[in-house]
């Protein structure tokens, strides 16, 4: 068996930021990456407009991963490709792992963990989409890779269901690649993608979007033929007697992602059902002591350059951890949120600002946000055009939550 | 009673309830029903009345149905001429479970057999979509060819899936009462069962008993029916299995390969027309599922009829894997009259997975496997009745297969009555899956047992009854799993994340004895693409391989069906990656 201070699971952009960090902090790190090249979906995201935060540069997904994985190779941090990580079990101090590669079966130890293995795509089935099960049937992200990866057209002429960032982005890299997209159709009254996604990916190319729309069957029983699209009421039920078909040979599905916690989970890990990431303090930690977790894992992020930052605040945390006598103390949500993150507080504080991520749930002009430590109202701010295609970022003294017996934060809508 | 008394006193039952809209003509073998009628449902039930129970007749329907057209079968686009003017001492039409088991039994002696399916692969019908249960057989009563079977069957497992390397668990079915008065009645059907029909594992237990080993069992449960020896089995692993075994005895299988039409002389089937050429039998085996009533129409052999009935399964996400641990199910008297299934119910699978179902619906539709809302609703409401914690968002996958009854809702087993050279396996329904082993015995004797009256049949002196399966790493130790890996490293490399499956085990699948190169028959031999993300990651890597293994362009691979391309040609050419 072998020991390092720090492992991070997961080779993308969250991975790549949480190892560098963590190696940064004087302490030994491995990499463990399931693929056999690091850089995770970035790697097939070839538009773009990653790093715009971060770099104040406009680059491609692969750019982007590249000016990480330069810096690990600089940093000669460990790192295993082509690695299964097929147990976790937590030890009286740390983790005990078991991985799987070519070369065998192999066992690490580890003081802290860092969880950074993203996020899955939802499928068609649990859209509930019926009729047969003929081809043609791909989420966007399935379609990305045929396309961009593997150099195949995934559809000549296909409807898009979900308006997600993928998804658009899809729509128009298809239409770029010489297929036609004829619509793409939302269950929601509003968009799910960002407003300069649907700008650039959809308005530019004329393609239109239909909101309040869903695709309740497929046609053909070989490869798709078509589509049956309703429009749905308010619940996104569809409406009875409102569906027509068109006819196309694919659906891509932009339906949403889910943060795959499968690993977490398997360390009896709770999650939080609203981010579907685990519950975690202003330290990233969740609530098994010394595994850290950050990126989409942890909640879908809008941007990558979002997911770096919290990977480079997770993998130096990971790295400084040490199990201190502590106490938690939860945040309270009330008023318009769709989440909030970090969801408790550890005690004693620390230094840094604490990075707090959160979702409304409906869409405001002007919105106020209020820390409430105490029942006393000790911070607010005045946030603009929320959304809940957007997410908000905020950091918060750590000073705030001195000797807080209660803590919760409010968000209400300013007319 | 006479045929002519018969004939009457149905004519008379259809006459009071519709009208000069039915007639009945019975026949030497058959009763057979001629109307018209533009409700399929109401064809069913017409047909369903003229039943004679425990009679040799058999209903054939020759209801009109109108403002209908008849579907043609589905057949391959390919032609070639493979298979013409080829000779066979057998032919199996169909290759499902009834055919892949009747050709790996007859495989023991030493006989030309052509095993032929339409489809891309085996087991592509009612073979894959079911549950996967293998009975005890508690529910049948005596005196139906299901019964004869179904003991016989369920005993045979154990060996038969050892042979075939199969995963076969018997994880025991609890089957709840809501009412508590029917204990005395039940306790007698027990006892019955035991004595009568040899399902010598059946007896009551206690509810309390029960929740002990089953505790999300719904609390309304009184009392619970339990037999041991029922079990799970991949059903079409099983198919698989039999139809590789076969193969590695000598036996071909025609796949992509449609009976378009037979020349039958003096009550002998001749030849058989196929897109792939004219095959010569001498004797043939109609396990043709849904289309043994059109097989047998061929062979001018029609006496029964098969009206399909669908079924919806739900696969559900490994973390409801807690709600049973065996196959659970509930029963309030009153509530199942009418229905041709116990009412479904939920299992742990042989993968280890939740499957609720399956459902009932008559249907027209030979092969429409589509699913529709309303079947997950009811499924799910139905059996929220034997575990209340069954939750419709657990749902990740769900597929429907389309049962191939009789009205007589029996099997039939028995020669041609018309053409001699022709056996019947037809009206294979719940429990085919259970009974397939016994009945592949007899049929492989009988049909050897003719063909001896010609000719000299000997046995294969090469016969191995032992099929390799697929290793499967994910549930093996780690040490057995390093060894593995230390061996062929393409194990220690994961493909599929969900399920943990390997390249190596992929590569296994594609380099097995019956050589099928579809995206769904990879999946179906060692479940990449069946976990939660249903292949989002791994198709497209799956596909690459497919297209590496057998040098065919990726845009030639294909889903599972004949035309279910996954990709077009670029004009632009991708990375080389």
């Amino acid at each position: 068996m072998k020991h390092v201070h720090t492992i991070v699971i997961g080779g993308g952009p969250a991975g790549l930021a949480a190892a560098i960090s963590a190696h940064k902090q004087g302490v030994s790190v491995l990499l463990i990456e399931r693929e056999s090249k690091l850089g995770g979906i970035l790697k097939q995201c070839i538009h773009d407009g990653f790093g715009l935060d971060r770099f104040k540069e406009r680059l491609t997904g692969p750019e982007y991963a590249k000016r990480f994985i330069d810096e690990l190779d600089a940093l000669s941090i460990d790192v295993l490709l082509s690695t299964t990580v097929l147990h976790i079990a937590k030890e009286k101090e740390g983790y005990c792992l078991d991985v799987v590669n070519a070369d065998g079966v192999a066992r690490y130890s580890c003081k802290s963990l860092v969880l950074s293995t993203g996020c899955r795509e939802r499928t068609s089935r649990q859209v509930f989409i019926h009729g047969q099960r003929p081809s043609g049937v791909y989420t966007a992200g399935s379609a990305q890779y045929f396309m961009n990866i593997l150099g195949m057209l995934p559809t000549r002429r296909c409807v898009i269901l979900g308006s997600g960032d993928i998804g658009l982005i899809m729509a128009r890299r298809l239409s770029l690649e010489g297929a036609q997209v004829l619509g793409v159709y939302e269950a929601k009254p509003t968009p799910s993608g960002l407003t300069r996604n649907l700008l650039q990916c959809l308005e530019d190319y004329n393609i239109p979007l239909h909101l309040s729309h869903t695709v309740i069957k497929v046609y053909g029983d070989s490869r798709l033929e078509g589509v049956e699209i309703s429009k749905v009421d308010e619940n996104m039920h569809p409406i009875p007697g409102t569906s027509f078909r068109v006819d196309c040979d694919a659906l891509i599905l932009s339906v949403g992602l889910i943060p795959e916690n499968e690993l977490a989970e398997s360390l009896s890990i709770s999650l939080d059902p609203k981010t579907k990431g685990p519950f975690v303090n202003q330290y990233f930690m969740t609530e098994k002591e010394g595994c850290f977790i950050c990126g989409n894992a942890l909640h879908v992020n809008d941007l990558v350059d979002h997911v770096s930052y919290c990977a480079t605040k997770a993998g130096a945390y990971a790295a400084q951890y040490e199990n201190k006598k502590h106490y938690d103390q939860p945040v309270q949500v009330e008023g318009n949120f769709g989440y909030f993150i970090p969801q408790r507080i550890r005690y004693p504080l620390g230094e840094d600002p604490i990075a707090c991520y959160f979702r409304v749930n409906r869409e405001m002009k002007k919105a106020k946000f209020s820390l409430i430590v105490n029942d006393q109202i000790i911070y607010t701010k005045v946030f603009h055009h929320v959304k809940p295609p957007e997410m908000e970022f905020l950091e918060l003294k750590q000073d705030l939550f001195k000797g807080a017996k209660t803590i919760s934060v409010k968000m209400e809508e300013l007319l | 009673m006479n045929v002519h008394s018969l004939e009457k006193r149905l004519n008379r039952m259809l006459y009071k309830l519709y009208p000069g809209q039915f007639s009945v003509q019975v026949t030497d073998d058959s009763i057979v029903v001629k109307g018209f009628s533009e409700d399929w449902n109401q064809i069913v039930d017409v047909c369903q009345r003229c039943v004679v129970k425990n009679s040799s007749y058999h209903v054939v329907n020759d209801i009109k149905f109108l403002n209908h057209e008849p579907k043609q079968m589905l057949v391959p686009h390919k032609t070639s001429q493979q298979y013409d003017q080829k000779h066979y001492d057998v032919v199996i039409i169909g290759a499902g479970i009834s055919g892949a088991s009747i050709a790996r039994e007859l495989s023991r002696f030493d006989l030309s057999i052509l095993l032929l399916d339409k489809e891309t692969d085996v087991a592509m019908h009612a073979s894959s979509k079911n549950d996967g249960e293998v009975h005890p057989g508690v529910d049948l009563p005596k005196g139906s060819l299901k019964q004869k079977y179904v003991v016989r069957g369920n005993r045979m497992y154990d060996r038969i899936c050892k042979e075939l390397d199969v995963p076969f668990y018997r994880r025991g079915q609890y089957v709840g009462f809501t009412q508590g008065w029917l204990r005395p009645v039940v306790e007698a059907f027990a006892l019955q069962r035991r004595v009568e029909c040899g399902v010598d594992d059946t007896r009551v237990i206690s509810a309390k008993e029960a929740f002990k080993r089953e505790p999300n069992l719904s609390k309304d449960i009184q009392f619970v029916l339990y037999n041991t020896s029922a079990g799970c089995v991949s059903p079409y692993g099983l198919t698989i299995a039999y139809a590789e075994n076969a193969v590695m005895n000598g036996a071909e299988i025609a796949l992509n390969t449609a009976v378009l039409d037979m020349k039958v002389q003096k009550g002998k089937i001749v030849s058989i027309q196929t897109n792939q050429g004219i095959i010569y039998p001498k004797i043939v085996i109609n396990c043709a599922g849904v289309f043994a009533e059109d097989i047998a129409r061929m062979a001018k052999d029609r006496f029964y009829s098969i009206h399909p009935r669908r079924g919806t399964d739900l696969i559900l996400d490994k973390k409801a894997n807690f709600l049973t641990k065996s196959i659970v199910s509930t029963k309030t008297l009153g509530q199942q009259a009418n229905q041709h299934t116990k009412g479904g119910g939920i299992m742990r699978t042989v993968e280890d997975t939740i499957l609720v179902g399956p459902n009932a619906q008559e249907t027209y539709e030979k092969e429409d496997f589509s699913t529709y809302p309303e079947d997950i609703d009811t499924i799910i409401a139905r059996q929220s009745r034997t575990c209340p914690k069954l939750a419709k968002k657990d749902v990740i996958a769900y597929y429907t297969g389309i049962r191939a009854a009789t009205f007589e809702e029996d099997y039939i087993l028995e020669w041609g009555h018309h053409t001699k050279n022709l056996y019947h396996v037809a009206g294979i329904q719940s429990p085919g899956l259970t009974t397939a082993p016994a009945v592949a015995v007899d049929v492989s004797h009988a049909v050897v047992e003719r063909l001896r009256i010609y000719q000299e049949v000997k046995e294969n002196k090469a016969f191995d009854p032992i099929r390799k399966g697929i290793p499967m790493l994910r549930t093996m130790s780690l040490q057995e799993r390093n060894d593995l890996v230390r061996k062929n490293p393409d194990y220690g490399i994961m493909v599929c994340r969900c399920e943990e499956i390997s390249k190596g085990e992929i590569l296994d699948a594609l380099r097995s004895p019956l050589k099928v190169h579809t995206l769904d028959a990879v999946k179906r031999r060692c479940r990449p693409g069946m976990g939660r993300c249903q292949g989002g990651f791994c198709a497209p890597l799956v596909a690459k391989m497919i297209s590496d293994e057998y040098q065919i362009p990726l845009e030639e691979v294909i889903k599972s069906t004949d035309g279910s391309n996954l990709v077009y040609k670029s004009k632009k050419g991708g990375a080389s990656y």
